[in-house]
């Protein structure tokens, strides 16, 4: 029995404070004040929160007793500020004295102090957000901005200075993730620049008292920002049109005038070239020399051009001049028709070597080519007295002539070491027109057949060479090359006494071949051709130009009739070579005119027989 | 005469080292000198105060956070500032409700009350090894800045009465008046623990700059208020 007693009691002493605990109540647990917050400096209120409530209905209270003051109070107001708080109005706060603050939590088995706490309202501060945000997109001469304005909450009183307040704000664009930030110290506004054009902005704005905590930030404002170019690229855009214009515009000129810019830029150069003319030798003669040289336009190969000389051009007046004023009437066929080679001012023979290269001015290049390629135009007539003379350089001029005579005789010369000896001549068209016959003085008052002025062309400059390329064409069965030699020939014709003379030779035009070449024959003591030269004797054979074809070649056409007498060519030896010397009534005389293919005097030589007389040969190639 | 001397002339020093860096400012507009408007004068001023006071606040920061825990302070010794018996107003409208002779008479005092204990702190911290180089330059400037402070408030004052916007009662401030208040606290000032004073001296800052804000937009309201 004592054992049952024992047990039981042992068990119920066991399981009762067992079942008892969990029905004991105890004091609450120690509350803990959390935050204590002043939004105007002038009221505050302070949060705690609750410990374990113990089991039993649990109050708080809290106390506080200002500092050097053991009088303790409780708070005036548990209710506005929520659950759990007590709210000081302004008539309990004073400012810049510590409270200190305990809250108790009671039931009905005890108390609980919680830790106190040191206040002083000052630093306690914390503001309501800002209000009244405002945001707005203004422009500015660099393109739109957003304005952000702004109230202090309505509880701080700024305006007596009592709180100073500053603020910050912080911008976004919707779709980003990262805030902006910017201090406005006191300023109730606020600019944001560098915008994104047609984005939508998020703004926020918060305070802070000068001693205190910051605010919450407001509620975000959302601003669009208009689409909106920015000024730097529109300025460049507006530059980029204007160049853009610009450069269409000068496309167009240029277009437009492409062949005028063209001819700037890339001026041609044409001029005929003549076989067997060697330019070097031409160029080595003589500058003083004041040769006006008239020669045959021969027209060889177009691609051959030759270089205009520039200071012929001043000879040009010159020989127009002297040759207006000539009169050829009456003079031998010789003297001035073909080769005819005048000089202005003095006669200086000095160069003898110097050929002169047909002039290809500038000017008249154009004119030239026209007339290579049959330009239907009527080539410069030289009806006014400045028209372009055009005349074949006779190289032989300052050969031919050693006096004061003005005009010269140009010969052809056959060069030694060619062989052949065809002697091609090409005329331009414009010099003999193909219908007419040919004969005619190239002298620019003379009119040929057809009464087109022929041209002459000089050039002064003995340098110039003249470069003609001759190729004669002879009897099918001889055919020598003759070139046309510059320097040698009179080199050679110089020792043979005639010093400003070169030596020449006769050229037979045998025929005009399928080309409309002329064929020419030398006829020199190695010629071989069966007519010769005679003095004073018809037995010449002479061609008749008929005149120039397409291909400016002269159309000649044998004639066995002698040339008038009295008409004699000077004939000048060529060196070595059988020739017959005439009296030199031509020597010396230089006919102005006469284009030696054209043979163009229009007296004597040409009427009976239109007969080519060699032109002074030209140097060699 | 000696101890006096001293603290006088280290702040005449101080005082030249510190008007030396702008022109002097005149009240009256007299030649030679930079004429600054009322509203001017109090920007100035509410400026130095508040720097006064920033300084003050690191101050006592540091202390609690280096110093006090060395020092094993047990509990809280009823703190006594030596400025408590300087009646100031601890409300808004207390200190609206206060004209503006008397607030501005506070501010005087306050500042005046400041001068001997702060250059004392600083002269306490050069030999003692609590605070770092930093901390005791900064106590140097601090007791500097009370003295220019008060005199910048003491020429808001002459132009304020010379605007007719005060009354002249304010003159006697500079009397020995003042230097008694002085010399009655000074010995309770002497008690007051380092802590205890940084403490007090980051509240009365503090008050002198909120004054001087309230005083300003009552006075001049243009901006800021």
């Amino acid at each position: 029995m004592m054992w049952r007693d024992v047990g039981v009691t042992l068990i119920l002493s066991l399981i009762l404070p067992v079942v008892a605990q969990g029905a004991r109540h105890t004091p609450p647990g120690k509350p803990k004040l959390t935050s204590c917050r002043s939004p105007d400096k002038e009221t505050f209120t302070c949060w705690w929160e609750a410990g374990s409530d113990g089991g039993r209905p649990t109050t708080y209270s809290l106390f506080y007793h200002k500092e050097n003051s053991e009088t303790v109070y409780e708070c005036p107001d548990y209710h506005t500020a929520g659950a759990n708080s007590c709210f000081f109005n302004k008539n309990e706060t004073s400012i810049w004295v510590n409270y200190n603050i305990t809250v108790v939590a009671t039931n009905a088995l005890g108390n609980n102090f919680s830790d106190p706490v040191d206040v002083d309202v000052v630093y306690i501060v914390q503001p309501h957000t800002p209000e009244n945000v405002t945001v707005g997109v203004l422009e500015d001469e660099d393109g739109p901005f957003l304005r952000v304005s702004w109230e202090p909450p309505r509880k701080a009183d700024t305006r007596s200075g009592w709180i100073t307040l500053i603020y910050e704000l912080r911008v976004k664009l919707e779709e980003a993730e990262e805030w902006e930030e910017h201090r406005a110290g006191q300023q109730k506004m606020f600019n944001i620049f560098s915008l994104h054009s047609g984005g939508v902005y998020m703004v926020q704005v918060r305070c802070k008292p000068d001693h205190g905590f910051w605010s919450e930030w407001s509620t975000a404002s959302y601003v669009k920002v208009p689409d909106y170019i920015p000024r730097e690229r529109s300025m460049w855009i507006l530059i980029a049109v204007f160049s853009a214009f610009i450069f269409l515009i000068l496309t167009w000129i240029i277009t437009l005038n492409r062949s005028s810019v063209k001819h700037c830029l890339l001026p041609p150069v044409p001029g005929p070239k003549i076989k067997g003319f060697d330019q070097q030798l031409l160029k080595k003669g003589k500058p003083e020399e004041d040769l006006l040289v008239e020669y045959l336009e021969v027209y060889v190969n177009e691609k051959q051009e030759l270089m205009p000389e520039g200071k012929d051009l001043r000879d040009v007046g010159c020989l127009k001049s002297k040759s207006q004023s000539d009169n050829d009437s009456g003079r031998g066929s010789c003297d001035s028709h073909t080769l005819l080679m005048e000089k202005c001012g003095g006669v200086e023979s000095k160069d003898e070597s110097s050929y002169e290269e047909p002039e290809l001015l500038q000017g008249q290049a154009g004119s030239w080519e026209r007339l290579e390629r049959g330009d239907s135009q009527v080539v410069d007539t030289p009806d006014s007295s400045d028209a372009r003379v055009k005349t074949w350089p006779l190289v032989f001029s300052p050969s031919i002539h050693g006096s004061s005579d003005n005009h010269h005789y140009g010969t052809l010369e056959m060069p030694k070491q060619h062989s052949t000896s065809e002697i091609t001549y090409s005329v331009p068209d414009h010099l003999f027109p193909t219908s007419t016959s040919f004969p005619h003085h190239h002298h620019p008052e003379y009119r040929d057949s057809l009464g087109e002025y022929s041209e002459y062309r000089h050039s002064r400059s003995p340098s110039t060479g003249v470069l003609y390329h001759w190729e004669a064409q002879h009897h099918p069965q001889a055919h020598s090359n003759f070139n046309i030699r510059n320097l040698e020939r009179q080199k050679e014709a110089t020792g043979l006494g005639l010093p400003p003379s070169r030596s020449m030779e006769y050229v037979e035009v045998q025929k005009v071949n399928q080309e409309n070449q002329l064929v020419l024959k030398p006829l020199s003591s190695h010629g071989r051709g069966p007519s010769q030269v005679q003095f004073g004797r018809a037995v010449v054979d002479y061609s008749k130009v008929n005149g120039v074809n397409n291909d400016n070649v002269l159309l000649l056409q044998r004639q066995r009739e002698m040339a008038e007498a009295g008409q004699y060519c000077d004939y000048r030896e060529k060196e070595g070579a059988e020739a017959e010397r005439y009296p030199t009534q031509q020597q010396g005389k230089t006919t102005k005119d006469g284009p030696v293919a054209t043979q163009l005097q229009e007296s004597t030589c040409l009427t009976t027989s239109g007969y080519v007389d060699t032109v002074p040969t030209m140097p060699t190639f | 005469l000696l101890t006096l001397s001293l603290p006088v002339s280290v702040l005449l020093l101080a005082g030249e080292r510190i008007l030396a860096s702008a022109a002097p400012i005149c009240v009256h507009g007299q030649a030679g000198c930079h004429f600054l408007s009322l509203a001017d004068l109090f920007d100035r001023v509410i400026q130095h105060s508040a720097r006064m006071h920033s300084i003050s606040s690191d101050l006592h920061s540091e202390f609690e956070q280096y110093v006090l825990p060395s020092r094993n302070h047990i509990g809280r010794i009823n703190r006594h500032c030596h400025t408590a018996t300087i009646l100031t107003p601890n409300g808004k409208e207390n200190a609206q409700r206060l004209a503006r002779e008397e607030l501005t008479e506070v501010i005087l005092k306050l500042l005046v009350a400041w001068k001997d204990p702060l250059w004392q702190f600083h002269q306490n911290m050069v030999h003692q090894d609590d605070f770092n180089n930093f901390s005791s330059n900064k106590a140097l400037e601090m007791s500097y800045m009370v003295h220019e402070l008060r005199k910048g408030v003491e020429k808001v004052a002459d132009k304020m009465q010379h605007l007719g916007m005060i009354s002249n009662s304010l003159s006697g401030l500079s009397s020995p008046e003042a230097l008694d208040t002085s010399s009655d606290t000074s010995g309770e000032s002497q008690a007051m623990s380092d802590h205890d004073l940084l403490y007090c001296f980051r509240r009365d800052s503090n008050k002198v700059q909120n004054y001087l804000k309230i005083l300003k937009c009552r006075i001049v309201p243009e901006n800021g208020c």
